[in-house]
Formats: C-alpha cells, sequence, structure tokens
C-alpha cells in the first residue's frame, strides 16, 4: 500500500483553479520531487496534502485513510508530516534546541529531559549541536535549515515535506543540504520536495513529477524528464545544458 | 522648612502614587491582554465587543470616568473604594491602549512561524501562547513603556477621590505654607525618579529576555 495516494486533487481559489485534477502516490521510503514553473500549484499541492489549504475535491489517502473527509483529525495528520519550509520559519524567540523542544514538549508530551536527549540528537544528526544554544538570527541560512530538518526530524514523522529546501540559500550553502537531505535519502527518509533546483532533483529524486497549469504534465524518472525529454514544454522548461550537470 | 524636608513631606505620599501607577498598570496590562489575544483568536461576534471596547475607552477622557465610577455610581447603590475607581478608569482607558499596543506587535509576528506551528499539528491555543505572546510582548516594549508613563502622569487625579498621594500632600502643604514654587518643583522631582525606576525596572525586564537578533521584519 502507497503512504500516499492522492487521486483528482482540486484546489480553487475565487473559482480559479490552482489544482485540477492532480494524481500523485509516493511509496514508503521512496523520494519524490515536483517541478514546475512558478504558479504551477506546487506548494500549494504539499498545503493541500497536510491540510494547511482546504482541498475543494478530490481524495488523499495517508496509509490508506481517507484524510480529506470531515472527520479527519487534521493535527494527528500534520504530526505525522514532518515540514521544512523554503524560508526556515524557525520561531525567531528560540533557540535552535528550544526550536526543536517546543513540538515534543507541546505535542508529545515528553518532560524536558527527554525533549532536550531527542532535540540533541537530531541536533547531532545535523552537524549542529554545538550551535544549540544560538538563536535564528545567529545562524546562517545553510544552519537554519538544518534546525528546520532537525525540528521536523524529531516528530518521527512518516514523511517529510521539503517546500523550495535551496532556494533561499547561497549556492554553496544550498550544495550543504542538498547533501543533507540527500543522507536522508540514503537512510531511507520518505520525503516529497517541491523545488526549482534541478541539481537538488537530480542528487535526491528517484521520481520527478512535472505540475503545469495545476496538472501533472509528466512524471518519470530523473532521466527521461530532465535530458531531452518529448514535450516541448518540459524542454523549454529546464533548458539546454541540463544533462551536462 | 528645607526643601529635603519638603521633599520629605512629599514622599510620604509616593507610596500611594506608586501603588496607584501600579494598581492601573496590572488593570491596563490584563484587560489589554485579554483584549489582544481575543481578538487575536478571531472568535466569531465577539470582533465587534472588542472593537467597541476600546472605541469608548480611548474616547473617554480619563478624569469624566473617574468620576462617574466614583461620584456616579453609588447614585444606583455601588459604592467604588478610591483605588478601585482608579482601576476601573485610569486603568480600563490604559487597556485600550495597551490593547493596541499588542494587537499592532501582534502583526510584527512572522506569518511563516505560525504556519510552521500550524504544519507541526500545535493548536491555536498553544501557538498563541507559546510563539505569538512571547514575540509580540518583546515588540510591545517600547509601547507599553510609554502607556506606563502615562498612567504615572494621570495617577495625581487619585487626589480628587480622596487618595494621599504625593498631589494630595502637595496641595495640603502648599495650603499651610505659601512655597508652591518649592512644592511643586519638588513634586516634579518625585515624579521623575519614579519615571525613572520603572524605566529601569521596565528595561531589565527587556534585557532578561533579550533574544540576539530578534527585531520587527
Amino acid at each position: 500500500m502507497a503512504l500516499l495516494e492522492v487521486s483528482g486533487l482540486v484546489k480553487e481559489f475565487d473559482g480559479k483553479p490552482v489544482l485540477n485534477g492532480v494524481d500523485l502516490s509516493l511509496e514508503e521510503g521512496q523520494v519524490k520531487v515536483i517541478m514546475g514553473p512558478s504558479g504551477c500549484g506546487k506548494s500549494t499541492l504539499l498545503r493541500c496534502i497536510n491540510r494547511l489549504v482546504e482541498p475543494t475535491s478530490g481524495r488523499i489517502l495517508f496509509r490508506g485513510e481517507d484524510v480529506t473527509r470531515p472527520d479527519t483529525d487534521v493535527r494527528a495528520l500534520r504530526q505525522r508530516i514532518g515540514f521544512v519550509f523554503q524560508h526556515f520559519a524557525l520561531y525567531r524567540h528560540l533557540s535552535a534546541l528550544d526550536n526543536i523542544k517546543l513540538g515534543l514538549r507541546k505535542l508529545r508530551r515528553m518532560s524536558d529531559a527527554e525533549a532536550t536527549d531527542r532535540a540533541c540528537h537530531e541536533l547531532r544528526r545535523m552537524d549542529m549541536e554545538e550551535h544549540r544554544d544560538k538563536y535564528p538570527a545567529q545562524l546562517s541560512g545553510g544552519q537554519k535549515q538544518r534546525v528546520a530538518i532537525a525540528r521536523a526530524l524529531a516528530m518521527d514523522p512518516a514523511v517529510l515535506f521539503f517546500d523550495e529546501p535551496t532556494s533561499a540559500l547561497d549556492p554553496r550553502m544550498a550544495r550543504e543540504v542538498v547533501a543533507l537531505i540527500n543522507q536522508l535519502f540514503m537512510d531511507n527518509v520518505t520525503m516529497l520536495c517541491v523545488t526549482h533546483d534541478v541539481f537538488l532533483a537530480r542528487y535526491i529524486s528517484d521520481r520527478i513529477l512535472f505540475l503545469d497549469h495545476g496538472q501533472v504534465r509528466a512524471e518519470g524518472d530523473v532521466e527521461q524528464l530532465l535530458d531531452a525529454h518529448d514535450d516541448p514544454q518540459i524542454r523549454a522548461f529546464f533548458g539546454p545544458g541540463t544533462r551536462a550537470r | 522648612m528645607s526643601f529635603a524636608q519638603i521633599v520629605a513631606l512629599l514622599a510620604t505620599g509616593a507610596g500611594y502614587t506608586v501603588l496607584v501607577t501600579l494598581a492601573c498598570i496590572a488593570t491596563g496590562l490584563l484587560t489589554g491582554l485579554g483584549i489582544a489575544l481575543l481578538g487575536r483568536l478571531r472568535l466569531r461576534g465577539l470582533g465587534w465587543l472588542l472593537r467597541a471596547y476600546t472605541y469608548v475607552f480611548r474616547g473617554v477622557p480619563v478624569l469624566a470616568l473617574l468620576f462617574l465610577v466614583f461620584f456616579g455610581l453609588p447614585g444606583i447603590g455601588f459604592n467604588v473604594p478610591p483605588l478601585l475607581a482608579m482601576m476601573l478608569s485610569l486603568g480600563l482607558v490604559t487597556g485600550a491602549y495597551l490593547a493596541e499596543v499588542f494587537r499592532g506587535a501582534f502583526e510584527a509576528v512572522d506569518p511563516n512561524e505560525i504556519m510552521a506551528a500550524e504544519a507541526m499539528g500545535m493548536r491555536r491555543r498553544q501557538i498563541l501562547l507559546a510563539i505569538e505572546m512571547p514575540q509580540m510582548l518583546r515588540f510591545s516594549v517600547p509601547g507599553m513603556l510609554n502607556e506606563f508613563t502615562t498612567v504615572l502622569k494621570y495617577s495625581p487625579f487619585a487626589y480628587t477621590v480622596g487618595l494621599p498621594d504625593i498631589m494630595k500632600q502637595a496641595m495640603a502643604l502648599s495650603a499651610t505654607t505659601l512655597r508652591g514654587l518649592e512644592i511643586y518643583l519638588a513634586v516634579g522631582l518625585l515624579y521623575f525618579a519614579i519615571y525613572k525606576s520603572l524605566q529601569f525596572l521596565v528595561r531589565g525586564i527587556e534585557r532578561y529576555f533579550y533574544v540576539p537578533g530578534f527585531t520587527r521584519l
């Protein structure tokens, strides 16, 4: 059974469709990248799946359970999905350690000592333990994204969603984060990643889904999509030279 | 009578001035926070009531409200003690102004942080208390200090309802010695000393909760 199965997902804002019948499936341990032009509905798709945005219609099965039903425990669903944002979204008044502990204390009801242990473990995993007492303003972009990933992982989610994780970073920091996400891929963490970053897509993904005007225009493995696809629009999006990277 | 003796005599009323100021600040903080938090929760049907409160209490003169409470309410059977009358007038007016300070500071909280907490599965109330409020209070410090200073400067109204604060002592002393210049100069100095102490206290709290690099976006 797929971890996640989305079928016929539609989202309209003021009658204008942003997602127009999206189908998607994600297996346990799989990494799938969603690419497409700006405004094609990539981020909205992620937000619909964890119900940050209410879908207009369609069905989302999470481990076989229809999570679009009105009686769905939305907060429980969200706790099973780790979300990493483009602009990190760290809580600016809390240290790196406390950013991670907050969810563990409030949602997992861990004691302070348990939460600290767990948070330190995740910070170590991200090679950030020495920065545990620093506040977000004292961290570089790459370090902030590491803390954001540690915060998501600490909740032990079934799947990690990345919403453009490298687009707010300079190339060096972006490479750091790509290596880190690749490490998660090696660790068999299930991930769904929205990105414009072809380097990231190539590095971490076994499948790419190309979204255009709220619809899945193509889906295939990296080589199929990035290298001379039949569809001129997809070729135009990735441009020449993609193969050479 | 030396200037030092005048200051010492007036200082006997300083305790009441501080008491009135702190009681009104506490009332203002409680009502202001309550209104701002309820407003932030966007509870259906409550918005108009909160707006009406801030609209009315920011528009009514403190002295008129104080007289309404202290001299008006006994007419319908409610005798209000002087300190409580100050809290129900100056305190509630301060609450209306502070509610606006807090509302503005809430708007400065980064919506992405709120979304991140929602995405994590936190309840609205948890987000409000653990993320929005700690940030909002830090953003509010300059506005709060302004309001606290205003409360101190309005506190002499307490003498009109019989509280023996600095002003009451000054008027009594002035009436018997006719040395108004020195007496009211001493009053000014005492108020300035209380203001500086209040500022020192607030700045101390601000330093304690200081977060490096934490500014409005």
